[in-house]
């Protein structure tokens, strides 16, 4: 069952003196699964955040039509059962963290007894046990971030849209929040989710969508998207001696020399093969052989490639 | 969760970021010094201290209360734009009417805590100085709140759909405009004038009538007043600030969050 439905999603801002228009989301579909994890990836001002407005009513649709939970969007009703971090740590920073949950948790409807037992828990699970009497104002990006995410998590949400979530963070606080948001869709919760750091959508995604110019370019689940094939393999070595390093690097793609190891890209299995069994015979150390499958990262940089090559030709023509 | 509820959250935390806001405390600090200088100027017109006192008194509380009304109103609002604060509220099941009406509210309350602070001070200058406290003062207390709540719709009305400059500047001008409407419309009545008289007849109804709160004057000569006249001025009041409330509520519902 989908918990997030959009058909033709498109928005237009008129902008200036002028009354320029500006389309930064060009109908945009949308399928997102209960219980899953979904990432929605794309380079900054592909129309990430203004779907994500569209979606939780901070931003009207000029056309197309979107559903939450069945749920015409932009009806508040729509907005029940969700639970929404945006981008960026834009909190009240006049009231403490816990008066900061608390506000939410009453416009939510949460029973005072309720928000008294849950804020504490929520503290405690995005690591602001101690920060709670402290005023946002004095909270680190990191902070806020978390208390953010706690926001997003009262009333104990069944859909959370999180616009940007590792933004800030330390690599703990990206590991913690990583594991967090595991532990939400463990839990049966659906995850809808931005990120520019694609590593993370990587690990973290059942479904990505990726979104170019306001519209959307793939679509699907990871498998399907970056397939099984193996699009090469890394090869690290020590102990080779010049003519050796010399010979691999004609096998390779690119060699990178990385003090007393060296990498080599390999373009698939059969030089790989070749190339281990040179080392082996000349006595060098393997360290490690990995096989690289396509990346999020590499599908998104094939498509800004694309794009930037088809807009080229394009003035070339106009020319 | 019933509307009420979020109204009263939403006005409880605009209650409280106003009070946690320093701008307040200084012009309540200048309202006060201002309240004490009308002895100082009493000394100055010997023979007229009680109606120095009083004329000081009131003139305080409506100009510090308007500055309030109009500068942390209009702020209040645009801060939770500007700063997007309104994006984690909005995204909450709440209907975008709830939070500007909770919004204004809120700045009621502050401004009732506000003139209520004013008032006991301005009494308390009077009670030292032997001048007795009249009915007349109370009214013209009464509808400086009531004033002060209308200008405090039209700073929530402009602020629903423009800028915080111009709903400055806007509401400015309404309040200055609001306060010469009677003369605006003596004007068109005036002989050879009578092709502005249209004109001026519209701006005299449609515009808000501060003039028709304004009992200053008259509360500080210590005439009586009319209980009626402040029934209907109060009257007028509540309809024309809920009627800016209820278009603001609509322009706000269509803005869109970007």
């Amino acid at each position: 069952m989908s918990v997030i439905q959009a058909r033709g999603l498109r928005k237009v801002f008129r902008t200036g003196f002028l009354m320029r228009t500006v389309e930064p989301v060009r109908g945009v579909d949308l399928d997102v699964r209960e219980g899953e994890i979904f990432g929605f990836i794309g380079p900054n001002g592909a129309g990430k955040t203004t779907t994500i407005k569209m979606l939780t009513g901070l931003i009207l649709p000029s056309s197309g039509e979107a559903t939450i939970h069945g749920v015409p969007v932009p009806l508040p009703e729509s907005r029940r059962g969700l639970g929404f971090m945006p981008e960026g740590t834009y909190f009240h920073d006049y009231l403490t963290g816990r008066e900061f949950l608390d506000f939410h948790g009453r416009l939510l409807g949460v029973p005072r007894a309720m928000r008294e037992r849950s804020i504490p828990e929520l503290l405690q699970k995005v690591g602001l046990p101690h920060a709670g009497d402290l005023r946002i104002r004095r909270y680190s990006k990191g902070m806020r971030q978390r208390i953010g995410l706690a926001q997003a998590l009262l009333g104990d949400p069944d859909l959370l849209i999180l616009d940007e979530p590792m933004s800030g963070l330390d690599p703990i606080g990206r590991k913690d929040v990583r594991e967090l948001i595991l532990q939400l869709r463990d839990a049966g919760k659906t995850i809808f989710f931005t990120s520019h750091i694609l590593a993370d959508a990587e690990l973290l995604c059942d479904q990505v969508a990726i979104i170019l110019k306001g519209q959307i370019a793939h679509h699907g689940y990871l498998g399907e998207l970056l397939g099984q094939e193996i699009e090469g393999v890394d090869l690290v070595v020590e102990q080779i001696d010049e003519a050796l390093y010399e010979r691999l690097k004609q096998e390779a793609r690119r060699a990178v020399v990385q003090g007393t190891r060296y990498l080599f890209e390999l373009p698939d299995e059969a030089h790989a093969e070749k190339a281990l069994k040179l080392v082996l015979e000349a006595g060098g150390r393997v360290r490690s052989l990995s096989p690289r499958r396509r990346s999020l990262e590499d599908l998104l940089v094939s498509d800004l490639q694309a794009d930037s090559a088809t807009a080229r030709s394009e003035g070339e023509v106009e020319r | 969760m019933s509307g009420l509820a979020r109204l009263g959250a939403f006005a409880h935390n605009t209650f409280r970021e106003a009070v946690r806001d320093k701008l307040l405390y200084n012009l309540l600090l200048f309202a006060g010094l201002m309240i004490a200088s009308s002895v100082v100027l009493a000394k100055l017109h010997v023979g007229y201290d009680e109606r120095i006192y009083r004329d000081v008194g009131l003139a305080a509380i409506a100009l510090f209360g308007t500055l309030i009304a109009i500068f942390v109103g209009i702020n209040l609002l645009h801060r939770e734009i500007s700063l997007h604060t309104v994006y984690s509220m909005l995204a909450k099941p709440v209907q975008r009417y709830e939070f500007l009406l909770g919004k204004y509210l809120g700045l009621v309350g502050l401004l009732a805590v506000e003139i209520s602070i004013m008032a006991s001070f301005f009494l308390a200058v009077l009670w030292i100085k032997g001048s007795p406290p009249t009915a007349g003062l109370g009214w013209a207390i009464q509808l400086i709140f009531l004033e002060l709540a209308l200008v405090t719709a039209i700073a929530i009305f402009f602020s629903s759909f423009t800028t915080p400059y111009l709903a400055g500047m806007f509401t400015l001008a309404l309040w200055i405009i609001g306060h010469l409407l009677g003369d605006i419309r003596a004007f068109g009545l005036q002989d050879g004038a009578e092709a502005y008289k249209p004109l001026t007849e519209f701006l005299y109804w449609c515009l808000p009538n501060l003039d028709r709160l304004d009992i200053k004057a008259e509360a500080a000569d210590g005439k009586v007043i009319e209980l009626a006249r402040v029934g209907l001025s109060s009257l007028y009041a509540v309809l024309y600030s809920a009627a800016l409330l209820v278009a603001g509520s609509f322009l706000f519902s269509r803005r869109d969050f970007r």
